[in-house]
């Protein structure tokens, strides 16, 4: 009797583990979980954002074939819920993700504060989290183990910026810095000072403004009487608009200025009826325009994957269903879905911990530029580039390498 | 230099003030007569600021001429959301009406959405500017403070001479005593209702005069907040309270700045933000009604 349980159960032990067995090989799908930013403070972004992970995982699975995984090409899915641009629908919706859809990796939503918010989620179900909007260093210093940054650390924003202008003109050394006080804009105010006072600037005015801000004269009236050279300055979106719009009511003309986020997208000239916008700069991770190419990638030894430039643009533009040239938000979402599936391709696996594991020690190179990351996951491959307003158009200007127009110095008067 | 900037500020502070003023006179019109929070205020400032850029942008109407039309639509929007929503929760419970009016504000907000994007859009009316020795000061920004003004006191005027006004003054005081004198109080409640919706959807128009950038869908939260605050301040049921508590909100929240940023090693943006919150805590303290509120 006891030899006849004793064999029941090894064959129902052996049964368990091939069922077990099989169903992870049955893997027939990948899937990308997002609590993307619908609605909301950032649903600009969160739009460009999912346009450029659709356009990626459109060109995986129609050209590239889908991920190869043991032998077998598997599509990739992308499932997506609204979080409101709110902490509290990040967090809720990253559980549903790993817990009810059973999704292989979570896509962080925009912003620093939100990705911050949602790490800790991802971090206590082991699941792997990549980061396409969230720049704050402070994000890496935590000690989180599945996050991973496609996006550059805030606080390298400005640096090519202080450099450019440390290049065109080594006579303009006072610098004001105005940043937004929330968690990305902090970081790369820091950044900037630290860059700053490193190639010798004297920083006559450093402040920050809250979020939500409707009215910046108090501090731009304050900013005039230190008589700046260059400012650079911003935070994320209405504040970069009212920034240079308010500078042009006080009348405060100075020979350059750089706001990060706003600046570099298309809406911003139009909001500001064009002349204030004329001159203004921002840097940007990507721009229509850059040079990175399979060639290209060659030469510098790295892998290259994903589509072309025009590539890109054209299923962005089909995800969307809209007729608009992508922003920098969509190229590093998109960039994302890329290094997903080299990583998971290079372990032959889709366990997080094993594709987290890949990512860590992943060079690449693709539409979006280069992609590396530190071992805290911070992103240190990609290099970005400034962008500048020129009689409604947008022009890469620095690094000289990559330009596509002249840099316009001074800027012109508002 | 301190003063002068001290000065430039008020300036500043006062201008900005008279419109906050106006963009709060709505909140308190509604909660006087009818007891009713508006949590979904600053969707309306929105709805009031698409308003402007639509006309501005597409047709090419000059803001001034868009505050009579946001007025109309304002008392539109204002008239269809009571007959369709408020007019049954007059009685209800208050968590009713707040949950009913932040519905509504999400809806506005989320219909904005369908029909213009979520982008962050704004107009260059390019007025021109009055150059002082202390500060510049932007045409604009004067017109959006005299239209604030003269709405303020053709609001008054109304209130204090007209039959009609009369009679909402008697639903505030007291809406029974009011009916058994043949006041019809559902139309006045429904009139209110739509005035107070009408002055906020102008407010928005004052307020993209003064900022005319920034128009986004969900741009009314930081006026919803700064509207409670003002109203407070004011006296929750008092329009002419929420009017001068506007002014001094503009004035502290400019001119704050100037003296915070004297003291070494601090923020004074943030400063400047709290000190109306604790000017209201401390005012609350003394005379709990606000302002120009009645016991």
């Amino acid at each position: 009797m006891k030899k006849c349980y004793l064999t029941t159960g090894i064959i129902f032990l052996v049964l368990f583990g091939f069922l077990l067995t099989t169903n992870a090989l049955a893997v027939d799908k990948v899937v990308i979980g997002h609590p993307a930013c619908l609605s909301g403070k950032y649903a600009k972004a969160g739009e460009q954002a999912i346009g450029g992970i659709k356009a990626c995982i459109d060109w995986v699975n129609n050209v590239y074939g889908g991920v190869l995984i043991d032998g077998k090409r598997i599509p990739v899915k992308y499932k997506y819920y609204d979080s409101e641009s709110k902490k509290e629908g990040v967090t809720s919706l990253i559980e549903r993700l790993i817990t009810v859809d059973k999704v292989n990796v979570v896509f962080s939503s925009y912003s620093s504060g939100l990705t911050l918010a949602g790490a800790p989620v991802a971090e206590r179900y082991n699941m792997l989290y990549m980061d396409h909007g969230g720049a704050s260093d402070r994000i890496f210093q935590q000690g989180f183990q599945y996050i991973v940054q496609t996006i550059g650390p805030g606080s390298k924003y400005h640096v090519g910026t202080l450099n450019m202008f440390n290049h065109f003109d080594p006579k303009a050394r006072r610098v004001a810095l105005a940043y937004e006080d929330s968690e990305f804009a902090r970081m790369t105010m820091r950044g900037a000072e630290e860059h700053a006072t490193k190639l010798g600037y004297k920083i006559v005015f450093k402040r920050t403004y809250p979020k939500g801000v409707t009215d910046l004269t108090p501090l731009l009236s304050d900013l005039k009487a230190n008589k700046p050279d260059i400012v650079i300055g911003g935070g994320h979106y209405e504040d970069g608009q009212l920034f240079a719009r308010q500078m042009s009511d006080l009348d405060i003309n100075v020979k350059g200025l750089s706001l990060v986020a706003s600046a570099t997208l298309p809406a911003y000239y139009k909001a500001l009826g064009g002349r204030t916008a004329e001159g203004v700069m921002g840097p940007s991770h990507w721009e229509y325009g850059v040079t990175y190419s399979a060639e290209g990638a060659k030469k510098v030894g790295l892998d290259w994957i994903g589509p072309d430039q025009d590539e890109f643009v054209s299923r962005f533009k089909k995800a969307l269903g809209k007729d608009m040239i992508p922003d920098y938000h969509a190229a590093e979402a998109g960039a994302q879905v890329l290094a997903y599936v080299k990583a998971a391709e290079n372990i032959n696996s889709l366990a997080p911990d094993k594709v987290r594991a890949a990512l860590g020690k992943l060079k690449f190179m693709s539409f979006y530029g280069g992609w590396d990351v530190d071992d805290t996951g911070m992103q240190i491959g990609h290099s970005m580039v400034d962008m500048q307003w020129q009689n409604g158009k947008r022009f890469i200007v620095w690094p000289l390498e990559a330009a596509t127009g002249k840099l316009v110095y001074p800027k012109p008067k508002f | 230099m301190i003063l002068q900037l001290l000065a430039g500020n008020l300036i500043h502070g006062l201008l900005l003030g008279g419109v906050y003023g106006l963009a709060t006179m709505g909140l308190s019109l509604i909660f006087g007569v009818m007891n009713v929070v508006n949590v979904g205020h600053g969707a309306f400032i929105m709805v009031g600021a698409f308003i402007t850029l639509t006309l501005f942008s597409v047709l090419g109407i000059s803001p001034v001429l868009a505050i009579p039309v946001a007025l109309l639509m304002g008392m539109a929007l204002g008239f269809f959301f009571f007959y369709t929503v408020m007019r049954r929760l007059i009685k209800a419970p208050e968590l009713a009406s707040l949950l009913a009016t932040f519905a509504i504000g999400i809806l506005l907000e989320e219909v904005v959405k369908l029909i213009f994007g979520a982008d962050f859009r704004g107009y260059n009316w390019g007025l021109g500017k009055i150059v002082l020795p202390i500060t510049v000061i932007p045409l604009s920004k004067i017109y959006a403070f005299i239209g604030s003004i003269v709405i303020a006191l053709f609001l008054y005027f109304w209130f204090s001479k007209t039959r009609l006004g009369t009679a909402v003054r008697a639903v505030v005081e007291d809406s029974e005593g009011a009916r058994v004198c043949g006041v019809n109080v559902g139309w006045i409640y429904a009139l209110s209702f739509a005035i107070g919706i009408g002055l906020t959807v102008m407010s928005g128009v004052m307020l993209t005069m003064f900022i005319p950038v920034g128009i986004n869908p969900y741009m009314g939260g930081v006026y919803t907040l700064k509207a409670f605050v003002i109203a407070v301040l004011g006296g929750l049921s008092s329009p002419y309270g929420a009017f001068f508590a506007g002014l001094i909100f503009g004035l502290i929240e400019n001119g704050a700045y100037v003296l915070f940023a004297q003291i070494p090693g601090v923020a004074p943006f943030p400063l400047t933000v709290s000190l109306a919150f604790w000017m209201l805590f401390f005012l609350l303290l003394i005379k709990p009604t606000g302002l120009l509120g009645k016991k």
